[in-house]
């Protein structure tokens, strides 16, 4: 009878399945015009975010780190190369179809938090459903289990203008989950918080990586906001450094 | 809520603009509902002209005369059931000679006949015609005149100079919106014995009633006919007609009122456009966020022509409240007892009501028009780019 064999040292190291990669850039360029002169922001990126990750994004004014997020995100697309984000080619969608992978696939997070006055900490939540064929019932039941997940069920009849900065932010947080995007981009989301405010949005972040496994790419000047995250890219001149 | 409530609520996000802009948008109704009820005031003798009346006169113009004797030729033309006549008086009140207001001299025992719309009861009538200084008048023009029946008045001749005495014995009202209610009908026989012989048994128009209105072409045809050999040949049309080639002499004033009311439209316009492009401006990085959202330019679109149609809408509908009691209630009444000859009915008609709140809501789209189109061509990046 064959004895099994003792494991081996490589053996006894914990397996871990390959993670595939949700965004992946190869060779992306892009360049904007003004007036007759070329600027190039990226010349040539090759860049991959794994599934599930959260990735923070710093570097200096200028050094394409907007420009990339918006190429990810299907903001815009590139000059040359290519974007691959959630299994979708960018550059070979039509603008409805690319807004419609927007809807589907991406959760915004802005510095400003971009609520709209005139509507309710629920009614901002629920703006994105409106482009679902959801029931309005249901609507409004996503947009208050979102404000309860970000800690907000006590305001959903608030206005922007009744709440802190903090609480605005997390309104913004419960809009970009609402329709349970894959990955979830965000543009220096502490950037107009104090630093107690800060610190309660990033560990929001946090919870949605951890628990909610969602893959998040942040663009932070914030070395406290960029030390949460599970892996800090530096980009310069349009080069991850 | 749904994208449409999102669109109109978005009016409220600065109340002392849209205030001001729905007032304005309400001024500029008013002005052109009162210039368009004008115009249809202007036309109501047109538009509610009897149909089986026709009128004769003079084939050169309506300030020439007639021979007395036309009239038993047009009474005896087949289809003709009574006949009458008038002349423009022309007086004027020596106490207010600017208080204008028709005078005519007509035949009392047949006037009434062929106008029945004037409202006078039977023993007013045979008072009227027993007194050869009697006078009917309109409870229009009785109310600015502050007369009353058994009054004596003294009107100065401006075609027939002197003064003229007259005994008011009664007052009418109409049945019709066309009839002017502040005429002054005396008799003709009182002007015409009155006048030198050389002036005598002329009439300035004749007035027939016919059996049947679709035969009112052919028997003023006949009418005419009947006096071609004559040396005064007339020129005969339906009552209708004959008020339209009046109103004619007044086309440059019409079209001049219709160009002013066209004004205020484009008035209209620029303050809703001037509106909808501020609010369009001001929120091109929502626009930004919500086409980062998902949202695509057709839904910018859509939002920012529904807030101008909105808009538009309500300020319509202000403008006609505000508008409706200013023209009927105070200058309709002031112009129907002050200007009862030209306005005998001064009021909002549907039309007017309808033209001027389509008017309001198509405006809307078309001064939205190009603010809508250029926040649908903004890509996301620049309209986001706009907030930072």
């Amino acid at each position: 009878m064959m004895e099994a064999a003792e494991p081996t040292p490589a053996q006894t190291t914990p397996y871990r399945e390959p993670v595939a990669s949700i965004v992946k850039l190869d060779g992306v360029v892009k360049t904007f015009h003004r007036g007759s002169e070329a600027i190039h922001v990226l010349n040539g990126l090759n860049f991959e975010v794994a599934e599930g990750a959260f990735e923070a994004l710093m570097g200096p004014s200028g050094s394409g780190k907007s420009t990339l997020l918006n190429l990810i995100a299907g903001l815009d697309k590139c000059t040359g190369g290519t974007v691959r984000v959630a299994d979708s080619n960018l550059g070979s969608l039509s603008d409805g179809a690319l807004a419609a992978f927007r809807s589907r696939t991406i959760g915004f997070i802005f510095q400003s938090y971009n609520l709209l006055p005139v509507l309710t900490a629920a009614e901002n939540v629920e703006l994105p459903l409106l482009l679902t064929k959801l029931p309005g019932a249901e609507r409004r039941k996503r947009a208050r289990t979102a404000l309860r997940v970000v800690g907000l069920e006590d305001r959903v009849n608030h206005y922007p203008r009744q709440l802190s900065g903090g609480q605005e932010q997390r309104v913004a947080i419960a809009r970009a989950i609402v329709n349970d995007p894959k990955i979830i981009v965000a543009d220096e989301p502490t950037g107009d918080l104090d630093r107690k405010s800060a610190d309660d949005i990033l560990a929001l972040l946090v919870k949605l990586n951890t628990e909610f496994k969602k893959t998040i790419v942040m663009v932070t000047h914030d070395p406290a906001a960029a030390e949460r995250a599970t892996k800090i890219r530096r980009l310069d001149k349009g080069q991850l450094q | 809520m749904t994208l449409t409530s999102l669109a109109v609520g978005n009016l409220m996000r600065n109340k002392f603009r849209t205030g001001m802009t729905v007032a304005a948008v309400a001024v500029a109704i008013t002005a052109f509902v009162l210039l368009r009820t004008v115009i249809s005031a202007w036309n109501v003798g047109v538009e509610f002209a009897a149909r089986d009346r026709i009128g004769t006169r003079h084939r050169v113009s309506f300030v020439m005369q007639l021979p007395r004797r036309y009239v038993d030729t047009v009474r005896q033309t087949r289809g003709v059931r009574a006949a009458t006549w008038a002349n423009w008086f022309g007086g004027k009140d020596p106490r207010d000679p600017s208080n204008f207001f028709a005078s005519m001299a007509v035949d009392p025992e047949s006037f009434l006949d062929v106008y029945d719309e004037i409202s006078v009861p039977a023993d007013v009538r045979a008072r009227w015609q027993a007194d050869r200084r009697g006078v009917l008048i309109g409870d229009v023009l009785a109310r600015r005149l502050h007369a009353r029946v058994g009054d004596r008045v003294t009107l100065q001749g401006t075609i027939y100079p002197g003064d003229w005495q007259f005994n008011i014995v009664g007052i009418y009202t109409a049945t019709r919106r066309s009839m002017d209610r502040s005429q002054f009908l005396f008799h003709w026989n009182y002007l015409n014995e009155s006048l030198p012989p050389t002036r005598r048994d002329t009439v300035g128009w004749i007035v027939s009633r016919i059996d049947d209105p679709s035969r009112s072409g052919s028997i003023a045809h006949e009418i005419d006919r009947a006096f071609e050999q004559q040396d005064v040949q007339t020129l005969s049309m339906s009552e209708r007609a004959m008020n339209a080639s009046f109103m004619g002499m007044f086309a440059a004033v019409l079209k001049a009122i219709n160009a002013i009311s066209l004004i205020v439209l484009l008035i209209l316009l620029m303050v809703i456009g001037n509106t909808v492009s501020m609010g369009v401006r001001e929120r091109t990085n929502e626009y930004g966020v919500l086409r980062a959202l998902g949202f695509l330019p057709r839904h910018l679109v859509m939002f920012i022509l529904v807030e101008a149609i909105a808009l538009g809408a309500l300020s319509g509908l202000v403008g006609l409240a505000v508008a409706f009691p200013f023209v009927q209630l105070v200058v309709g009444r002031a112009l129907e007892e002050n200007m009862g000859a030209w306005f005998p009915y001064f009021r909002i008609d549907k039309p007017t009501i309808v033209a001027a709140f389509v008017a309001s809501v198509l405006l809307g789209i078309v001064a939205a028009a190009v603010p809508a189109f250029r926040a649908a061509r903004l890509t996301v990046t620049d309209a986001l780019r706009r907030l930072d």
